[in-house]
C-alpha cells in the first residue's frame, strides 16, 4: 500500500514535471512574442514621436512662411501699409523751424518712396566688372515709379535734424479696378 | 414791377440772376503744377506754378478745399498765406513718384521726385474764404 501510494506521489510528480516540460517552451515563446511586441512598441512610440516633431517643425516653418509671404489683394478686402519715411535737414538753414520744414518734406518723400517700393515693387540692375580677378566696378542701380494717393501722416519726429514721418495707407481692390 | 403777361416774379428772377452772375464773375479756373526732389534724403528743389487756364477746363468737381481768403482774389497770395495746408491737400489728391538709387563701389547716391502734373482747379473767392477744386 505504501508503494503504491508512493508511486501514485512519483507519477503525479512525474506527470506535473512533464506537464512543465511541455508547457516551458511555450510561455517562452509567448515571453519572446512579448518581448518583440514591446521592443515594437517602443520603436512605434519613438517614431510617432518624431513625426510629431516633424509636424511641429512643419508648422513652425509654415506659419513664418505666411507671415514673410507678400499679401495679395484680393476683392471686397483691403491691405493696410505703415512705412517710416527719414529726412535730413539741409547744413544751411536760416532756422530750426526752416530745418524741419525741410526735413520734413524730404521724410514724405521718402515714405511715398517705401509706398511705392512695397505696393509696387523696385526695378532693380546690377553690374559688376571684373578684371584679372578683381572686382574693378560694381554698380546696381533702383528705380521705383509709382502713383500715390490717399496717404495719411501719423506720426512726425524730429531729433537732431533727422525727421521721421511714420505714413499710413489701405489699399482695396476697387482702386486698381479700370 | 410787372411784365406785359402779368408774370410777379419777374423782379424776383432778375435779381437772382444778377446775384449769381456777381458770384460766379468771381470764380476762376486755374492750372497748378507742383514737383519737388528729394536728393540724398535733403530736400534740392521745389516748384509750383500757377497760371490762369487760357480755355475752359473739363472735368467734374472733385474734392474741395476751403481756405481763408485775405487775399483779394489772388491765388498766388492766398497759397503761398497757406502754403502747408495747400501741399498736404495736394499730397492727398496724389503725386507721381519716380526715385532712381545708384549705388557705386558701395557709395550710394538716390534721387527722388515727386511730382503733380498740371491739374485745373476751380477756385471760387468769397469774402471770407475760398473754395478750391480739382477739375478731373
Amino acid at each position: 500500500m505504501k508503494y503504491s501510494m508512493l508511486l501514485i506521489a512519483l507519477l503525479s510528480v512525474s506527470s506535473l514535471i512533464g506537464a512543465e516540460h511541455i508547457h516551458s517552451p511555450d510561455t517562452q515563446a509567448m515571453k519572446h512574442i512579448i518581448e518583440k511586441t514591446n521592443a515594437e512598441l517602443a520603436h512605434a512610440h519613438a517614431q510617432t514621436a518624431e513625426a510629431r516633431a516633424e509636424t511641429r517643425q512643419a508648422q513652425a516653418y509654415l506659419a513664418k512662411a505666411n507671415a514673410t509671404a507678400e499679401q495679395i489683394l484680393k476683392e471686397n478686402k483691403s491691405i493696410h501699409i505703415s512705412v517710416v519715411g527719414q529726412g535730413v535737414a539741409p547744413m544751411n538753414t536760416s532756422s530750426p523751424a526752416q530745418a524741419y520744414a525741410l526735413a520734413k518734406r524730404a521724410a514724405v518723400a521718402d515714405a511715398y518712396r517705401a509706398i511705392a517700393e512695397k505696393v509696387k515693387g523696385v526695378r532693380i540692375d546690377g553690374q559688376d566688372l571684373i578684371k584679372n580677378m578683381m572686382v574693378k566696378r560694381s554698380i546696381i542701380r533702383t528705380s521705383v515709379k509709382a502713383m500715390v494717393r490717399n496717404a495719411n501722416v501719423v506720426e512726425t519726429t524730429f531729433k537732431e535734424g533727422l525727421c521721421e514721418v511714420e505714413m499710413e495707407m489701405t489699399i482695396s481692390h476697387s482702386d486698381f479696378v479700370q | 414791377m410787372r411784365s406785359r403777361d402779368g408774370n410777379d416774379n419777374l423782379p424776383f428772377r432778375l435779381c437772382s440772376i444778377i446775384l449769381f452772375f456777381s458770384l460766379t464773375l468771381n470764380a476762376g479756373e486755374y492750372l497748378i503744377s507742383y514737383k519737388y526732389i528729394v536728393k540724398d534724403a535733403i530736400l534740392y528743389n521745389e516748384t509750383m506754378n500757377i497760371s490762369h487756364a487760357m480755355k475752359e477746363c473739363d472735368g467734374t468737381p472733385q474734392k474741395e478745399l476751403i481756405l481763408e481768403n485775405t487775399s483779394d482774389g489772388n491765388l498766388k497770395k492766398l497759397i503761398s498765406k497757406n502754403s502747408e495746408e495747400f501741399i498736404d491737400y495736394i499730397h492727398k489728391l496724389g503725386l507721381n513718384v519716380e526715385h532712381n538709387e545708384i549705388t557705386s563701389n558701395f557709395q550710394n547716391s538716390s534721387t527722388t521726385i515727386l511730382t503733380m502734373k498740371t491739374t485745373c482747379f476751380k477756385v471760387d473767392f468769397n469774402d471770407n474764404f475760398a473754395r478750391i477744386t480739382p477739375l478731373k
